[in-house]
């Protein structure tokens, strides 16, 4: 009957928009259409309060305030947005649309779509809303939000339209309706009355519970489909927690838009490779629907959780292969293989020439020398050093190898198994002889200045990266305080020298503390000196003592695209890491130096902990006192430590 | 009391310093593109060049005070009578003896304060003139939740002179009141507001006008607020009808001295101890009100109420915490009636109690 109505009414509105004259009739229709929609809704949305808690989270004060929540059953199941409950309650009030309050518990949560599922007690059925076809959504159509923050009798609203239908790896839809916390938890509805999502803070780049909630009221908000909450609620309902599904596989390059996606890494004991995905496989369609580029992976698997079970289709020398796997919530953390040596800078592409050897490696047992060309592994030809690291992230500690290498005009065989990256530095790693000149980049102490920023940054290109390619970055972000920039460089210009390294000396727009978002700025002088001075991109390292030890460790956490080293100088790192997994394209080491002295020793042991667990590898100087000057040993050792990241 | 989000895009330019004043641009931007689309859209009907031209002739860009940064020396008004005389929100701007009232056709007038009732924070201005088109309180409308409604003011200073003022749309939200608890807003008012689901607080906005898509006077826009119950910044017009009579003491020249309402505590008033409850003590900041021990032959005794309980609501106030319940308490004169309701286990009891001397 409502439904009816309805049609009428959008008939009729659509008719008086074609004419003229009439538009004070068409926007009371309108305004009646958008507050019958709201009001025949307005039953399922309830009032949420809480109780007790924490104040903050992070750097977010909370709100004390009632927030909203859609019944989703008729005996007392609630959804709700998590961000209403982030300050962890200990207790929840629900007051229904006839004023009644009950108390209610959490039964689950939806980690990925960032919501709670709510009990209460009923005596009698509650009025459970229809659910708007995802099929039928359409971007333009006029929406309603709405929350019972202000009156648990009366809902609020606010009118805008579909902006976007898939977005957030197609969990969500997107609004220009104002979202805020006095609708998240509420549902957003179409002009039928019908639900078309529940109303939700969400980021593209975060699981945060507040990530999303800096854009309230800003045009653009999310809801998550109510259909598809229905489809998982007797998962919740069971008290099961849902989580993000992983299958554990990765594509090379940051190429989103490629259109083909060819698996470049599959992890160890991940579902991706149980179902036997390898690398090289062209993945065609998941779950029936074909793959287009890159990036549409991530929306077709986006929406599932860990525990669904996917069908993926591939492409293997020309074969079509069906495979299902199971996605996870956890994969065990990836570990990369080491084979045991440097590669030289100036490689030829008939293979890998070798620089130096690690005593007691692989490489060395298998009897590889300096000089010696490496030119397969398992039968696979390799050409160049890059070729060689990208077969080895797919091959695991403790696996055997076959290599081949020439030696002199001489071609060697061998066998060896592999270890994991070792975290001793060596005693001693032979320069990169001289060479003629490659290049002819002015050398020497240089200002760098990026468009509209502030700060300096000063820059020292020592004369060996004119010697060949494949030059290495080493970023010192400097105590707070400390202004003398021309020493420190003079400092670094031996080792930088010797180990063909650029020295970046970035300071903090104010002097008296690095800000976490000058990480930005940073990331931008890394990306000016790989660029200007040709820089290879296995040795990048940001270096920091104390305060710029900590930012070294947030610049480096946020840019693993580009960072491969953290040196962290009498610092801990950050009490708030952005989460860090091992990646096995984006290699990261760390090197940790103190004195047991140190008043933060407890938070770096802590920290070196953590990271080994992760399996990073983590490399621990021990230093005579805490918060000294470093020494010229200190800085030897540290150089060699950088030049070695780019080990195979 | 008042809660932060980092920064809402609306209120970049002094409360999120983080964006740059590029972004702020952004927003003047977006302001005048709402009130472009408005305008182009075939909805916006005929008769709509009638409804703008009636109301923008009534509004007032007034200058005074500030001009310091955060403090804009600008507001709105609108004129409310034949003799010159203006309504406007209370505020800094006219804590000066130059008020400058600039009207629709851009002729200036040096404006005298006539009255203020700082409960409300309105102000009512007089300028030197007559035969100006006015708004007639008495003849204002009321507004429900769904209603599509107008917003004219001078947000952000933007229009100088002739030019109009800036007209936004959007609907009401929520009819609500403004102070749904003590202390949570940064005002003393404490009546209905209507909550408007668009830009309409921002900077320079107070004073101005809400109308129905007729034109007709609703509501005043009020001044830039901050919630700590969702967090936001609230975009709201308090409602005419709570401003007629204020307005016309002012003009009959009674003033009435207003106490802030609702906030004085009775000198004798509730405590813990008199009704013999004990109550966990503050181990957090917000420690949860759950008793630890009910005095015996107490009024809590009597009333049933057991070690363990939660106290979740005072009267119809929803108690966060202990110190919460302890200030809630202070507002209840000792011979009147306490009501608690306690979550004990997964119930909701309702309690009735009296304090003893």
């Amino acid at each position: 009957m409502m439904l009816k109505f309805f049609t009428a009414a959008c008939v009729t509105l659509s008719l008086l928009a074609a004419t003229h004259g009439q538009n004070d009739e068409l926007i009371r229709m309108e305004q009646d259409a958008v507050r019958l929609a709201a009001s025949s809704v307005s039953d399922s949305v309830v009032q949420i309060e809480t109780l007790g808690g924490m104040e903050k989270v992070g750097r977010v004060l909370i709100g004390t305030g009632p927030t909203s929540g859609l019944i989703v059953s008729e005996d007392g199941y609630i959804v709700s947005s998590a961000f209403n409950f982030i300050q962890q309650p200990s207790s929840i009030l629900v007051t229904l649309p006839n004023g009644k309050r009950r108390p209610a518990t959490i039964v689950a949560r939806d980690r990925s779509r960032m919501l709670v599922l709510l009990k209460i007690d009923v005596d009698a059925p509650l009025s459970v809303p229809v659910a708007a076809p995802r099929g039928e959504l359409r971007v333009g159509q006029t929406v309603i939000a709405l929350g019972k923050t202000f009156d648990p009798g009366q809902v609020n609203l606010s009118v805008g339209i579909l902006s976007a239908l898939n977005r957030i790896w197609s969990k969500a839809v997107q609004t220009d309706a104002n979202i805020s916390p006095s609708n998240y938890g509420g549902p957003l509805v179409d002009l039928y009355g019908r639900v078309v999502g529940v109303l939700v803070p969400l980021s593209p780049q975060s699981n945060a519970e507040v990530a999303g909630a800096e854009w309230y009221d800003s045009g653009i908000g999310f809801a998550v489909p109510l259909e598809d909450v229905n489809r998982q609620l007797d998962r919740l309902k069971s008290g099961t927690d849902l989580r993000p599904g992983k299958l554990g596989f990765a594509f090379a390059g940051g190429d989103q838009l490629d259109p083909e996606a060819k698996v470049a890494v599959v992890k160890l004991n991940s579902p991706a490779a149980e179902a036997g995905l390898q690398p090289g496989d062209l993945v065609v369609s998941i779950n029936d629907t074909p793959v287009e580029r890159h990036s549409h992976v991530r929306h077709l698997l986006g929406p599932l959780y860990a525990g669904d079970a996917v069908r993926l289709t591939i492409l293997r020398d020309g074969e079509t292969l069906d495979m299902e796997a199971t996605l996870t919530d956890v994969i065990p953390p990836y570990e990369h293989a080491f084979l045991g040596i440097l590669p030289h800078h100036r490689g030829s592409n008939e293979g890998v020439n070798v620089r130096f050897v690690y005593p007691a490696s692989p490489a060395a047992e298998a009897g590889l020398q300096i000089g010696d060309i490496v030119t397969q592994l398992d039968g696979e030809e390799v050409e160049n050093a890059e070729q060689l690291r990208t077969l080895l992230v797919n091959r695991q500690p403790e696996q055997l190898v076959r290599l081949s290498w020439r030696h002199g005009s001489e071609a060697v065989d061998g066998e060896t198994t592999l270890t994991r990256l070792p975290e001793d530095v060596p005693a001693a790693i032979p320069a990169i002889e001289p060479a003629p000149e490659q290049t002819e980049m002015p050398t020497g102490k240089i200002q760098i200045e990026i468009p509209e920023e502030p700060n300096r940054c000063t820059a020292l290109v020592p004369e060996s990266i004119n010697h060949g390619p494949n030059g290495g970055l080493l970023v010192m972000l400097v105590k707070p305080g400390e202004t003398e920039v021309d020493k420190i460089v003079d400092r670094w210009r031996a080792v930088c020298d010797e180990r063909r390294l650029v020295l970046l000396v970035p300071e903090p727009r104010d002097g008296e503390r690095w800000q976490p978002r000058e990480s930005g700025y940073v990331r931008k002088v890394i990306d000016h000196a790989i660029k200007r001075f040709e820089l290879g991109d296995q040795r990048v390292v940001v270096l920091g003592q104390e305060a710029g030890g900590t930012m070294a460790y947030i610049v480096g956490v946020r840019h693993r695209d580009v960072v491969r080293g953290i040196a962290a100088i009498d610092a801990p790192p950050p009490h708030r890491l952005r989460q860090v997994e091992n990646e096995p394209l984006e290699r990261l080491a760390i090197l940790s130096a103190t004195a047991s002295s140190s008043t933060v020793a407890d938070r770096i042991k802590a920290g070196i902990k953590a990271f080994r667990k992760l399996k990073v590898p983590v490399t621990v100087l021990k230093r005579d006192k805490a918060n000294a000057p470093l020494s010229d040993d200190e800085r030897a050792v540290i150089g060699r430590w950088v030049d070695n990241l780019d080990r195979l | 009391m008042t809660l932060r989000l980092p920064g809402s895009l609306r209120r970049i330019r002094r409360r999120a310093p983080l964006i740059s004043t590029a972004t702020s641009f952004a927003v003047h931007l977006a302001a005048f593109a709402v009130l472009l689309s408005l305008f182009a859209t075939p909805a916006s009907g005929q008769s709509f060049p009638r409804v703008n031209a009636s109301v923008q002739e009534k509004l007032i860009k007034i200058y005074g005070a500030g001009g310091r940064r955060g403090l804009e020396a600008y507001q709105s008004g609108f004129l409310i009578s034949n003799e010159g005389h203006l309504l406007t929100v209370w505020s800094y701007v006219l804590d000066t003896e130059y008020i400058t009232a600039v009207l629709s056709d851009g002729r200036r007038f040096k404006a005298e304060l006539v009255g203020a009732d700082p409960r409300l924070e309105i102000a009512v201005l007089k300028i030197d003139a007559s035969e100006l088109s006015y708004f007639d309180l008495g003849e204002a409308v009321e507004l429900q939740v769904g209603a599509r409604v107008l917003a004219f003011s001078n947000l952000y200073g933007i229009a100088s002179g002739n030019e109009q003022s800036s007209l936004l749309q959007g609907y009401v939200s929520a009819v609500a009141p403004l102070a749904a608890r003590r202390g949570v807003y940064e005002t003393p008012y404490n009546g209905n507001v209507y909550v408007v689901d668009a830009m309409i607080n921002n900077a320079g906005a107070a004073g101005g006008v809400l109308t129905d898509r007729a034109g007709n006077l609703a509501g005043m826009l009020g001044k830039e607020l901050r919630s700590s119950l969702t967090n936001a910044w609230l975009n709201y017009a308090v409602p005419i009808s709570e401003l007629r009579s204020a307005v016309q003491d002012i003009l009959d020249g009674n003033f009435r001295s207003r106490a802030k309402q609702g906030t004085r505590r009775p000198d004798d008033h509730v405590t813990l101890s008199r009704l013999g409850l004990v109550m966990l003590p503050p181990v957090l900041a917000k420690t949860p009100a759950y008793v630890e021990r009910v005095v015996p032959d107490s009024p809590s005794r009597r009333a049933g109420i057991q070690p363990d309980d939660l106290v979740v609501m005072v009267g119809r106030v929803v108690i966060q915490s202990r110190d919460e319940l302890i200030e809630e308490l202070s507002f209840i004169d000792r011979l009147d009636p306490v009501h608690l309701t306690i979550l004990r286990e997964q119930d909701l009891l309702e309690i009735e109690l009296m304090a003893q001397p």
